[in-house]
């Protein structure tokens, strides 16, 4: 595998676009430069494309991901990996507000923070954050793990489906119709195997795993107070 | 009062009996003549019987009531107040039995940013309703239909169902903010893309579904635990406003290699703006959901009291696209409440470049049909009145997911009906328009109408009949 390099510049993202997926097709790793934080850059990437960010992005980096492994070197903005299938996604600095909004599957990892409503409508996947998640993590997501090291803001979890978001440091507040639960060694031991792999194993974490409380799952006159806290 | 009443006026005789001024004398027993309706059928403004039941519904569930169907709302305008003026001595009519007139239908070529515009026989499609609001025969039995008259139907927001896209030649891909099961792949069998911020069954709010819909598979699709009352977002989980919005349209360009055109669909508040803003956005088709759009389910309130009427909205998005520039490059779609080819034709009149219906296809697959008495009869209801699509009891299949049930609908006779009823409209349209002396429905224009009532010369500028003159202040 050689390696192509893509300059970024202020093209058309059109062009820089079709530029990536060209060398992809060919094989290649891709390198892309001076990349501007601009938005919209390695849409749609197919399974095995192995490409990485200098620089910062903008939003959509490695939107609707189909099985590619992109890293960025520094910041990513909104939703970067929304709706991924499946793939990894590694960022070297901090995530914009809805990381992996609506994913499905796949991997994403931030060392630095990630804004608010990371996880937002998760359908499935993993999301790692070094740091601290903003306000509303996993908003109404409905599957798939959200995993912070470094504390979680307010209204954390808030109106979950299912899913889960574990969080070892600080959480400001839980979010409406979520719960703390005690996790079982096993999951404990699954989640702590996913850190392992990504050089971030510590037996030390001291785990809140927060899940939907399911009062919002119906409509039911008996418990009219669950929709009034919304 | 009191001073008045202090030097009594004596009449010059003697002063009558009380039954005498009862009127005794053949009046009816026991209750005052003149004023006998009030004491056998309360007339309040407020308090009508409707009104009293609400109350009662509200007290005992604790929460707004839920249904199906559309506004039950009497004060909106009807389609009925608009009439066509056909061609006399000014223009000249068509042959309405002879001649031609063309209906094809391009939506989204007007950029020229797209590679695949959708080309339509019709003017008329299938509107966007979900799989799970609707059970698969129903999809699919719509799929067949539109197909055979040249025309596409819309995904709906809970996935792309094989057995659709199997039936439907030309498939409009739906984002709504829930985003459930959403795929490349799908993305990329799509002919189109429609990214959903509003309904006009209820605007500014996310879609419903009850748990007795979210079967095994509904639910497998969302990824959702079945049996859940399932309420969708209402904001997009990866864009806020509209400056977002054009990034976002952006990425699913890419995503798409610019194949497909992208639509917008709306419930119809502030058309005028919000239709402007999205034509800037960079979206090739904006759907005009009116506040008579249906729907599987919905808090009934919103159905009754937000958005407002289609016809008014038409004219505003219209009007909006012409002040911007936008009018032939961004194709606008009306919805809600269209009955038949001749709402339909006045929808295009008013400026609309195509028409959605979504209850009116139902209703040609069986849709309240008089069939299944019993099943109407268990949810208190009738042929000709069911409104109770959020029950997922439909008698006939089409708005259920019990297998028995959807068994009820037979695909291919539900197919043709549909077909049917899509050319019935299209010819309804073109005898219209014919009569109006166009050879294109889209040469139908607000100048072939005139309005009925004051209300509806009001709310959309067209010229009341006779005087000829738009109402005005």
């Amino acid at each position: 595998m050689s390696e192509v390099i893509v300059t970024v510049k202020d093209r058309p993202i059109r062009e820089v676009n079709r530029e990536i997926k060209a060398a992809l097709a060919e094989g290649n790793k891709v390198i892309v430069r001076d990349t501007r934080s601009r938005h919209n850059l390695g849409v749609g990437l197919p399974p095995g494309a192995d490409i990485r960010f200098e620089g910062s992005v903008g939003y959509y980096c490695g939107g609707l991901n189909d099985g590619a492994n992109i890293e960025v070197e520094r910041n990513v903005g909104w939703s970067c990996g929304e709706a991924m299938a499946s793939g990894e996604i590694l960022v070297n600095g901090y995530a914009g507000m809805s990381l992996g909004a609506s994913m499905r599957g796949g991997l994403i990892h931030v060392k630095g923070d990630a804004g608010p409503r990371c996880g937002v409508a998760m359908k499935g996947g993993d999301i790692v954050v070094e740091g601290k998640i903003g306000y509303m993590a996993g908003f109404m997501s409905h599957a798939g793990r959200i995993i912070a090291l470094s504390g979680a803001g307010e209204a954390c979890a808030d109106s979950l489906w299912g899913g889960e978001v574990w969080v070892a440091g600080p959480i400001e507040s839980l979010g409406v119709d979520s719960k703390v639960v005690e996790p079982s060694s096993q999951e404990i031991a699954s989640v702590e195997k996913l850190l392992d792999e990504l050089g971030l194993g510590d037996n030390s974490h001291q785990w809140q795993k927060i899940v939907s409380a399911q009062r919002l799952w119906h409509f039911e006159s008996r418990d009219a107070s669950a929709w009034l806290m919304i | 009062m009191a001073d008045d009443m202090k030097k009594p006026y004596e009449y010059p005789f003697e002063m009558p009996s009380e039954d005498a001024v009862a009127m005794k004398d053949g009046g009816v027993e026991d209750r005052p003549a003149g004023v006998p309706k009030s004491y056998a059928r309360g007339e309040s403004v407020s308090w009508t019987p409707e009104s009293i039941s609400e109350i009662h519904a509200l007290s005992r569930l604790g929460r707004y009531q839920i249904r199906g169907f559309n506004s039950f709302n009497h004060r909106l305008p009807s389609f009925d107040d608009l009439t066509f003026v056909p061609a006399t001595m000014t223009r000249l009519p068509l042959e309405g039995y002879r001649e031609s007139c063309d209906t094809k239908t391009v939506l989204g070529g007007g950029s020229g940013l797209v590679e695949n515009p959708l080309e339509l026989d019709i003017p008329i499609y299938i509107a966007s309703m979900s799989f799970g609001a609707l059970s698969a025969n129903a999809k699919a039995a719509l799929g067949y239909g539109a197909s055979k008259v040249g025309t596409l139907t819309c995904t709906g927001e809970g996935g792309m169902l094989e057995d659709e896209r199997r039936a439907s030649r030309t498939l409009v891909y739906q984002m709504t903010p829930s985003r459930y099961m959403l795929d490349l792949a799908h993305l990329r069998m799509a002919d189109a893309i429609e990214l959903v911020v509003g309904q006009g069954a209820k605007p500014g709010t996310g879609g419903l579904l009850l748990g007795m819909k979210v079967s095994e598979r509904v639910a497998g699709m969302r990824s959702l635990p079945s049996g859940v009352d399932q309420r969708s977002t209402v904001r997009h989980p990866d864009f806020l406003g509209a400056d977002d919005m054009q990034v976002k349209i952006e990425e699913l360009r890419e995503a798409t290699d610019y194949k497909v055109p992208i639509f917008l669909k709306m419930g119809a508040t502030r058309p005028r703006y919000d239709v402007a803003i999205a034509a800037k956005a960079g979206v090739d088709v904006v759907v005009v959901d009116g506040a008579e759009g249906g729907t599987g389910a919905s808090p009934e309130l919103l159905l009754n009291h937000t958005g407002i009427p289609t016809m008014t909205a038409i004219r505003a998005a219209r009007e909006a696209l012409d002040e911007c520039g936008m009018s032939g490059k961004v194709s606008l779609v009306a919805a809600g409440g269209i009955r038949s080819g001749t709402d339909a034709a006045k929808c295009l009149a008013l400026g609309a470049d195509a028409v959605m219906v979504g209850t009116g296809s139902l209703i040609a697959l069986g849709c309240n049909s008089p069939r299944y008495f019993d099943g109407y009869e268990a949810l208190g209801t009738e042929p000709g009145r069911c409104h109770h699509c959020h029950t997922g009891l439909c008698p006939v299949g089409i708005a259920t997911q019990e297998p028995e049930l959807e068994e009820r609908i037979d695909v291919p006779a539900a197919a043709e009906r549909v077909a049917r009823y899509l050319t019935a409209m299209t010819m309804e349209i073109t005898l219209l328009a014919k009569a109006c002396g166009k050879s294109s429905v889209h040469n139908l224009e607000v100048e072939d109408l005139r309005a009925l009532s004051t209300e509806a010369s009001a709310f959309t500028g067209v010229k009341l009949a006779g005087i000829d003159r738009p109402f005005s202040w």
